[in-house]
């Protein structure tokens, strides 16, 4: 096939010429490295996103006591979430499967016989355990009746259960929360370590919210609502009834601030995405400037290159080559070396990716896609820069050329 | 087999037209070796690029082997380059940082069909010009004449019709040039077209036939019945050590 043979002629060419090739090829190899880093990070961001939008569950939403941040414990300070706010939303907003109270208290004290630790301590409805999804690997969960007799009963995490007891059997034994004793009744399945904070999930107490906010924690109010839609469709417009329902019973008028927040998977998939995205925005720009500037370089040093070729091409010319195979061998030029810059690049951007997985707690996902996109990109710049300097080559009058 | 009739050539600049060639007429049979001469502004370059095809004249025919090349487009002159004209220059116009047997090689990058055997076609037109022991030279290992000589090697490889020269002997040194053009004189006794552009007359008494050019019309169109004889030149000169020049 002629038209190989006389790429084979720009390849050639580029292989004679080392450090005009490198040059050629820089501005493509940085832009790439950056395009696959971005492209890591961004995988990465979005799987993490995944996961937490998983363990969150896709149809839940959380009404938490005290306003301002996004994610995070409850604001123990904020009194004004109550049980009747609880009612209030049942019987109010339509198309709700699941609204289960919740009170927390963290680094409360359990004892049993001689061992001391501190967990979270969380007072609950039964229906907790379906909203959380997380029921007990042995033993009962928490009970209507455990509620409604303010029972001193409670469920342990696998890691209070290691502590406290170690190879032991938990059920059935009593513990102290706070010098308030409960009997084991079960043991929830084990979570283990998540999230961002790294928390164990695990080192937890469940008793009856009851139990927990009349003998424990000595409160009325309550640290948040778990709330499961029966249509994630409909959770933006839910979740601005309940708003409404929250400022109407609180009695809050804008501007002053909500004393409660709303957290759906949305706010939580905002809240991943935003610690990874200042660093995208300067990967992309720098990626952009890169391949444009790279591509404007290569353009320029093609066109010297073509003034500095004219007796070359001539002679090509004389021999026999026809404009097309002079265009051809140029185009292949460009193109080879930004498609070698792309190669080049790839495995530089990886190489970055896996250093930041290493140095850094950043979501680092390598996989095949920035390949296919940085094909597409190494094709698009070869071509659109390639061009003009193989027209001119190839426009070039053979007499011309070798004069 | 070359019939030029009534070629002529004019270069337009804004209002002002020059005329470069006018009513040039003549046939070149094959097997013959043609110099043709002439001062430099006579037009012998424009000739010299019409004859090879690089270039087009504004009015005339051009007849090569039976085709009126006057008619072909960039591509089909591209062609007519390739199968039927061996170039070579004054200044050789080798491919640098390649070597003596890829640039000998280069028309056939441009056929229509690559030979399978173009590495041992190179090799054989490298052996014609006494470059056997060079094919894996670059021109910057090589001294002018030797380069020439590939260049040479390069114009023979396609079998062209007609090995058109342009100042072959321009750059060389006078022993180089000798040996040039008693290669030349060796390709025509075995049976090569030629034609040798050049403003030099001892050159050109080495053809058979001088057409002298002035003024961009035909001159004088002489036979030469005893040309110079290259090789008895060559004895003449001193002998070079080793010929390396």
């Amino acid at each position: 096939m002629k038209i190989l043979r006389t790429a084979q002629e720009g390849l050639s060419s580029l292989a004679a010429n080392p450090l005009r090739t490198f040059l050629m090829m820089a501005g493509t190899v940085v832009g790439i490295a950056a395009l696959t880093v971005i492209m890591a990070i961004g995988k990465g961001t979005e799987s993490q996103v995944m996961r937490r939008v998983e363990n969150f569950g896709p149809r839940a939403m959380m009404l938490v006591a005290g306003g301002g941040r996004t994610i995070g414990p409850p604001d123990s300070t904020v009194t004004t979430l109550t049980l009747d706010d609880v009612r209030a939303i049942r019987e109010e907003v339509p198309g709700l499967e699941i609204v289960t109270p919740q009170a927390w208290l963290s680094g409360a004290g359990l004892r049993y016989e001689a061992q001391q630790i501190k967990a979270t301590l969380w007072g609950i409805e039964p229906e907790w355990h379906e909203a959380w999804n997380w029921h007990t690997a042995d033993g009962d969960g928490i009970s209507h009746e455990d509620v409604a007799t303010m029972a001193r009963v409670c469920v342990i995490g696998s890691s209070v259960k290691r502590d406290l007891f170690g190879g032991a059997d938990p059920i059935g034994q009593t513990l102290y929360v706070n010098k308030v004793a409960v009997q084991v009744q079960g043991v929830l399945e084990r979570r283990g370590v998540m999230g961002a904070s790294g928390g164990d999930f695990d080192n937890r107490i469940l008793v009856p919210i009851t139990t927990a906010m009349r003998r424990v924690m000595n409160v009325d109010h309550i640290g948040g609502v778990r709330i499961i839609t029966s249509d994630a469709d409909r959770m933006p417009e839910q979740a601005e009834q309940i708003t409404q329902l929250m400022r109407a019973r609180h009695r809050i008028t804008p501007p002053v601030e909500d004393d409660f927040r709303i957290n759906s998977p949305l706010a939580i998939a905002e809240v991943v995405r935003g610690t990874s995205g200042t660093l995208t925005m300067l990967l992309a720009a720098l990626a952009g400037l890169s391949l444009l500037v790279g591509g404007v370089v290569l353009m320029n040093i093609q066109l010297i290159s073509v003034a500095e070729r004219t007796a070359e091409i001539g002679l090509r010319r004389a021999v026999g080559a026809t404009r097309n195979d002079i265009f051809t061998q140029f185009l292949t030029e460009s193109l080879s070396v930004t498609l070698l810059g792309m190669i080049l690049g790839s495995a530089l951007g990886s190489g970055i990716s896996v250093a930041i997985r290493q140095l850094t707690s950043m979501p680092i996902v390598i996989s095949w896609e920035p390949l296919a996109l940085s094909l597409g990109f190494a094709l698009l710049i070869g071509t659109f820069f390639g061009v003009q300097p193989a027209r001119r080559a190839a426009r070039l009058h053979p007499v011309a050329a070798l004069r | 087999m070359i019939e030029l009739e009534g070629i002529e050539k004019t270069y337009t600049q804004g209002e002002v037209v020059t005329r470069v060639l006018q009513d040039i007429s003549f046939a070149i049979q094959p097997g013959q070796y043609v110099a043709i001469m002439g001062a430099s502004g006579t037009g012998k370059s424009t000739l010299m690029n019409i004859l090879g095809c690089l270039d087009k004249p504004t009015a005339g025919h051009y007849r090569l082997e039976g085709t009126d090349v006057v008619d072909l487009d960039d591509e089909g002159l591209s062609h007519v380059r390739n199968q039927k004209i061996g170039f070579v220059f004054q200044q050789f116009h080798l491919l640098q940082r390649t070597t003596a047997l890829k640039n000998a090689l280069l028309p056939l990058i441009y056929a229509d069909h690559y030979p399978e055997e173009a590495e041992e076609l190179a090799e054989q037109a490298l052996g014609m010009v006494g470059l056997s022991d060079r094919i894996d030279y670059r021109p910057n290992q090589l001294s002018g004449g030797q380069q020439q000589r590939v260049a040479i090697a390069r114009a023979l490889i396609n079998n062209p019709a007609i090995l058109l020269a342009d100042e072959p002997t321009g750059n060389l040194d006078s022993r180089s040039g000798v040996e040039v053009m008693a290669i030349f004189q060796r390709l025509h006794r075995e049976g090569r077209t030629i034609i040798t552009v050049t403003h030099d007359r001892q050159i050109a008494e080495h053809a058979q036939r001088v057409i002298v050019l002035a003024d961009g019309q035909i001159a004088e169109d002489q036979t030469i019945d005893r040309p110079r004889d290259a090789e008895a030149e060559l004895v003449a000169l001193v002998p070079n050590e080793e010929n390396n020049g």
